[in-house]
């Protein structure tokens, strides 16, 4: 078993415009071992994809205090790839487009990075793999031949991001706002994409604005997010609660002075 | 004050021009050049100094050179040289058959002279345009002829590879000519490599290709000279009504080098592609300067040139797309793009459009960039290293003009060229 602990990490942004340092995440708490699902839910801007970028290493994000750990150690030093390598994952919003590089070739090049030079995935192996999930998620060879994220649509590109979760199996996936702009069809397929992986190797951290998703991958824990920070935590019930109450209920149940981004 | 060139070479010059059983015609373009040549400037390029180099001052040329083996080239029709001696040759017996020459330069003077005196530095690059076309006429040490006659298609490529010998010291002036007359066609794959680097030697090699009416020339060039080699590399090409000449320039050199390419679209209805790709690593200096002229009507010009730049390196990108009065209905297109991958990297990409014609088209696209961080980003979270990741960004970036290279072989080879070129870049 492995364990994913953030540990009152504070996060900032520095603003292109006037230089200045912007704190988003302000002391967030999270324990979560593979086998399980958690999903943070909460409304716009409160910092759930800062959350996820901060875990991932992404440098546009500065960690002032607190602390990540896999397995019990600090990852805050690891460059971003390190830590793919130590077992973590992140399915993109905005996946980048890389054209030139064929998604066939860039993920043969990451399941690679985790083999020793010396023992590369055998071609046959790697495209059986590629088969299977292919299928799993409704996609085809044609799409894997394309360059990297090149030209596909929003729902192609999400599909994109879990073929490659299914392929490189991490020990933990951070789903950011996976979604969002899928119509119920696309919705279902992913979903089925991550239940496939679900298992006594895997965990994942869900970040959603809405319920609808957690019908399809349901959680085992439940976090809502408001101004940087998890206010409350528990069973996919909260889920529910919220859907019936909105944030702006939960967060005046808990009393919280938070402003919220889309509030009228 | 400095002797002329005059002064010191003429003697060595007749000498060497001996040696070789040269025709006196032949002796004498040498000789002529070498007196034309102190009156002479050196070519100028836009945004490209290469006064420090000195590439106006020969060295040796004359050195015999020992000749050291190649591996044998792939294809059916090949010619090997290494410093100037031709170390193998190939030709496929029924291309022989319908009269297409391919040999050495100076046995080709010998055998062919009035196709020598008809095409030699006559019609494409002129002896007399600048101080190294002179010094090229003058101490011409090697290179290739080939000709295709009237209504033939060579369907295998013909490959050449030209091996510099820095082992010792001498200068490295290598001449190409390929004519290809009326409706034929072939496809051409050169090679300049170094061996050795005991020696700094300067490379001044000159390639001319003459199509004639429908003719069609593919031109292939993978270049890698040596750090200790300084060149100056000329690829100019002319063509007949309706010929088209397709230029395939991978520049992969790791010393001081400028590149004089293109084409002047002198017959109606003709086409050109240029397309270079160049890395540049260490301390090098590359200046590409790709010149397309649309002289007859409704002809065709498009130059595609990307680049990459490591460490502290400079790349200059200059695309001149030039269309006289009267070249009605013509088209000039331009796009140079340069990738930096280092703070102490310089780049340029100069887009230079003359149109003295209103009834034509033209455009042209031009970058300097650095290697885009959400790419890096989305790349290193899956896994892959930082400069693995840069490789496959580097490789999309070059993709563009690599995939328009209709050849699957040269496709392959400057792929590999330029894996290995850049993992010595990021060392």
């Amino acid at each position: 078993m492995s364990t994913l602990e953030v540990k009152d990490l504070h996060v900032s942004v520095t603003d292109e415009e006037n230089g200045k340092g912007q704190e988003i995440l302000k002391g967030v708490n999270l324990k979560m071992s593979t086998g399980e699902i958690h999903a943070i839910m909460g409304p716009n801007g409160t910092g759930k994809s800062t959350l996820s970028a901060a875990i991932m290493g992404n440098s546009a994000y500065k960690v002032t205090q607190g602390d990540v750990l896999l397995d019990g150690k600090s990852i805050l030093d690891m460059p971003v790839d390190e830590r793919a390598r130590a077992g973590l994952f992140l399915a993109m919003q905005y996946p980048a487009e890389i054209p030139g590089v064929t998604n066939i070739e860039f993920m043969r090049a990451a399941i690679n990075a985790r083999r020793d030079p010396d023992d590369q995935i055998p071609v046959r192996k790697f495209i059986k793999m590629l088969d299977e999930k292919q299928d799993i998620l409704d996609m085809t060879d044609e799409m894997s031949g394309r360059y990297l994220n090149e030209g596909f649509s929003g729902g192609e590109k999400k599909r994109n991001e879990i073929l490659q979760l299914l392929m490189i199996q991490p020990k933990f996936a951070i789903l950011d706002e996976i979604d969002s702009g899928l119509d119920i069809d696309a919705l279902k397929v992913v979903s089925r994409g991550v239940n496939s992986m679900r298992g006594d190797n895997f965990g994942s951290l869900i970040i959603t604005h809405y319920q609808r998703l957690l019908n399809y991958i349901v959680p085992d824990q439940v976090h809502i997010m408001m101004d940087g920070r998890i206010v409350k935590s528990g069973g996919p019930d909260l889920a529910k609660k919220l859907e019936d109450e909105g944030y702006a209920g939960i967060r005046d149940d808990l009393n919280l002075d938070v402003k919220l981004t889309d509030e009228i | 004050m400095r002797p002329s060139l005059q002064d010191k070479y003429m003697d060595d010059v007749v000498q060497f021009s001996h040696q070789n059983n040269e025709p006196d015609w032949f002796t004498k373009i040498r000789t002529d050049n070498l007196e034309k040549s102190s009156d002479l400037s050196l070519p100028k390029y836009e945004k490209i100094n290469y006064r420090s180099w000195r590439l106006d001052r020969p060295t040796d040329f004359n050195v015999t050179s020992v000749a050291t083996g190649y591996a044998p080239a792939t294809s059916k029709n090949y010619i090997i040289q290494a410093g100037g001696k031709t170390l193998d040759l190939h030709l496929q017996p029924e291309l022989a058959d319908k009269g297409v020459i391919l040999t050495d330069i100076f046995t080709a003077v010998r055998d062919y002279p009035e196709l020598i005196q008809k095409y030699y530095m006559t019609k494409v690059v002129k002896a007399d345009d600048n101080k190294l076309t002179a010094i090229h006429a003058v101490m011409m040490n090697g290179g290739i002829f080939l000709y295709i006659p009237r209504n033939v298609q060579v369907k295998d490529s013909i490959q050449a590879t030209f091996v510099q010998d820095n082992n010792i010291k001498r200068d490295f002036n290598q001449h190409v000519l390929v004519v290809a007359e009326d409706n034929s066609e072939v496809t051409y794959l050169e090679n300049f490599i170094t061996n050795g680097d005991s020696e700094e030697n300067k490379a001044n090699i000159v390639a001319e290709v003459i199509t004639g009416d429908n003719a069609h020339v593919h031109y292939s060039a993978l270049d890698q000279l040596s750090e200790s080699t300084t060149s100056y590399l000329s690829r100019r090409g002319i063509t007949g009504a309706n010929a088209r000449i397709d230029w395939a320039i991978g520049f992969m050199n790791d010393g001081n080098v400028i590149g004089d390419f293109g084409t002047d679209l002198l017959g109606d209805g003709s086409h050109t592609e240029a397309k270079v790709v160049a890395i540049t690593t260490g301390e090098q200096v590359q200046g590409i300067d790709t010149k397309v002229t649309n002289y007859g009507r409704h002809t065709i010009g498009h130059i595609l040139q990307h680049g990459v730049i490591l460490e502290s390196s400079t790349l200059t990108f200059n695309g001149v797309g030039h269309i006289v009065k009267g070249a009605r209905g013509s088209d000039a297109q331009q796009e140079s793009r340069v990738l930096m991958l280092s703070r102490h990297a310089r780049g340029d990409a100069n887009p230079i459009l003359l149109i003295d014609e209103n009834d034509v088209t033209a455009g042209h696209a031009a970058s300097v960039g650095r290697v885009n961080k959400e790419q890096m980003y989305y790349l290193m979270s899956r896994g892959i290293d930082e400069a693995t990741a840069q490789r496959l960004v580097i490789r999309g970036f070059l993709s563009s003009v690599i995939t328009e290279i209709p050849e699957e072989e040269v496709r392959d080879r400057l792929t590999q060229m330029i894996e290995r070129k850049l993992i010595n870049g990021q060392q």
